[in-house]
């Protein structure tokens, strides 16, 4: 942890040379890459990061707002509603939302709806109201309730733990430095995520920069998922062999007669 | 102990899987049936993805129909012709089975034909079984002769084209109703996740008169081979088979199928049925309780494309 610190102020003042902007932003993850494997129940990064100030900027009075997403590779997802039918409890309306993140976690240093206005928040998707849910062309839900659909998507996900919003959870370690902790659940989708961050005050965007993060398989679980889908065909005759081998061990170990 | 399911994508406790294959096992030896409608229903009230766990329960069942099948091989209680002619039934309807599954799955309506597909069998099987086994116990109370196979019964099924000799059953019979035999329970075997036991062999002695010591062999025989032909579909198709998940429930199944067995041999063929019965029914009425009563969220969400879907 401490090299990463270094490599971080490191970075700092090779950018302090460069710099065009009044305040920058730096950050640096935990690690770039989380790897699944069969003991894998979850995990966290770390996010660091350190604000910058040209030297001929004048300090502005006024705190900083910090807002850092990660966000997931994009899924179309189709979220139904029961109704009843002849008696039974069936899926009956749907609306699919189109290209919205696999996973979205946004950690801040104020509640949403204060770091911004509206319009600013819903351009860089910042907080789970803001995340723009495009549905699919078709769809047989009329306008007036497709607002619950929204809502139930976003419950149903935050339930799942794939999408939470965790104001007040980025911790300055001095004025201008910065940490949070985003909890990865063992559900995660594998992938290339994207971390953002923005820096803001007063409502207004000061900077902002994106890291890239990769969540994948490795070792057996990656072996297993890649037999799985490229040579499905030789991954059904092992399962099958291997049933059978079981079965007939079982059957000679356990002979009665 | 957590462990990571590659195809399914959550973690598991691996002892829970091993205790539930456990379970299941030892039900299914004691009754002699492949125990797949109490595994399926049990992983997708685990938290195990539906789909995941039909495909699953196909590979499981052909682990725990296999180590029965040596014992029965080595008694010679097994008619291959008959087993080879269910099969050719029992592989298209698998296949087709797999082709619907897909369709259902993409349309959103897989957990609903499911459940109706288990109030439907599960109730009509139960209930015959529930009537069948309390005649035969209060027969067996009045002291009641049990009648015997008489050699020269026919029913309408006798009347078939199409007739073929099966020498170890003792019959000749048309070939039409053994394949669509094989071929229903083929289909439901691979859309519901069962092998089809519990409907194959009340299906072989009421229907096609095979005498009761070659059935059970021949049966599971059977749901073997088409079980096997259901996980390389499934594996083919919608890439939902878990091996890690497989192999445990298999260890487990097969484990506690030879306390069953032995449990078994100490009660009396007509009680079993009865309990038999009941299981299947009380199964089925959770299915239908599902249906019926409003549900706690009306909502769902499932992945249609992208990271994981």
């Amino acid at each position: 942890m401490i090299s990463r610190v270094a490599l971080l102020l490191a970075m700092v003042v090779c950018l302090f040379g460069t710099q065009t902007r009044a305040e920058d932003l730096v950050t640096a993850l935990s690690s770039d890459e989380v790897s699944i494997q069969s003991n894998f129940t979850g995990t966290e990064i770390v996010i660091f990061g350190q604000i910058s100030r040209d030297l001929n900027t004048i300090a502005r009075p006024g705190v900083y707002d910090l807002a850092i997403t990660v966000e997931g590779p994009s899924q179309d997802i189709t979220t139904r509603r029961k109704g009843r039918f002849l008696g039974v409890w069936v899926n009956r309306e749907y609306e699919t939302f189109q290209g919205v993140p696999s996973f979205y976690a946004l950690a801040s240093t104020r509640s949403v709806g204060e770091l911004g206005d509206r319009d600013l928040l819903d351009e860089y998707a910042i907080g789970l109201h803001h995340l723009n849910l495009a549905v699919s062309g078709h769809s047989g839900v009329p306008l007036s309730e497709r607002d619950d659909f929204r809502n139930a998507f976003l419950r149903l996900r935050q339930q799942q733990g794939l999408y939470s919003e965790r104001p007040q959870s980025i911790e300055f370690l001095t004025e201008t430095m910065f940490r949070t902790k985003v909890p990865l659940p063992a559900n995660i989708p594998v992938g290339q995520y994207k971390v953002k961050s923005y820096l803001l005050q007063d409502g207004g965007l000061l900077s902002a920069k994106e890291s890239e993060l990769t969540v994948a398989k490795s070792g057996f679980e990656q072996v297993t998922y890649n037999l799985a889908n490229n040579y499905s065909l030789i991954y059904g005759l092992l399962a099958v062999t291997l049933a059978i081998f079981t079965g007939w061990l079982a059957g000679v170990i356990f002979r009665k007669d | 102990m957590q462990v990571y399911l590659p195809i399914a994508e959550i973690p598991v406790n691996m002892f829970v899987i091993f205790g539930m294959g456990g379970a299941v096992g030892f039900l299914s030896g004691l009754f002699g049936i492949g125990g797949g409608f109490l595994l399926t229903p049990l992983l997708i009230f685990s938290g195990i993805p539906p789909a995941v766990s039909v495909a699953t329960v196909t590979t499981q069942v052909v682990a725990s129909s296999a180590s029965a099948v040596v014992t029965y091989w080595r008694r010679k209680a097994i008619d291959l012709k008959l087993a080879t002619m269910l099969l050719i039934g029992g592989v298209v309807g698998s296949l087709l089975g797999v082709i619907l599954f897909d369709v259902l799955q993409s349309v959103g309506q897989l957990d609903l034909v499911i459940s109706l597909a288990y109030v439907t069998f599960l109730g009509a099987i139960g209930s015959l079984m529930l009537i069948e086994s309390v005649r035969a116990i209060r027969r067996r109370k009045s002291g009641a002769r049990v009648t015997a196979r008489r050699p020269g019964q026919h029913n309408w099924i006798h009347g078939l084209p199409f007739k073929m000799r099966f020498r170890q059953s003792k019959l000749y019979v048309s070939v039409l109703p053994i394949l669509a035999l094989g071929g229903i329970i083929g289909f439901l075997g691979t859309v519901l996740g069962i092998g089809g036991g519990f409907m194959m062999v009340p299906a072989l002695i009421y229907l096609l008169r095979v005498p009761t010591n070659i059935v059970i062999g021949t049966s599971l025989l059977q749901i073997m081979f088409t079980m096997a032909a259901a996980t390389i579909f499934h594996s083919i198709g919608t890439q939902t088979v878990d091996i890690v998940l497989a192999l445990t429930l298999m260890i487990g199944g097969v484990i506690g199928a030879q306390f069953g067995a032995r449990m078994g041999q100490n009660l009396r063929g007509d009680q079993l049925r009865l309990l038999l019965a009941l299981l299947v029914l009380l199964v089925g009425m959770r299915f239908a309780i599902d249906l019926l009563l409003t549900p706690e969220d009306f909502y769902s969400i499932a992945i249609m494309k992208g990271a994981g879907a």
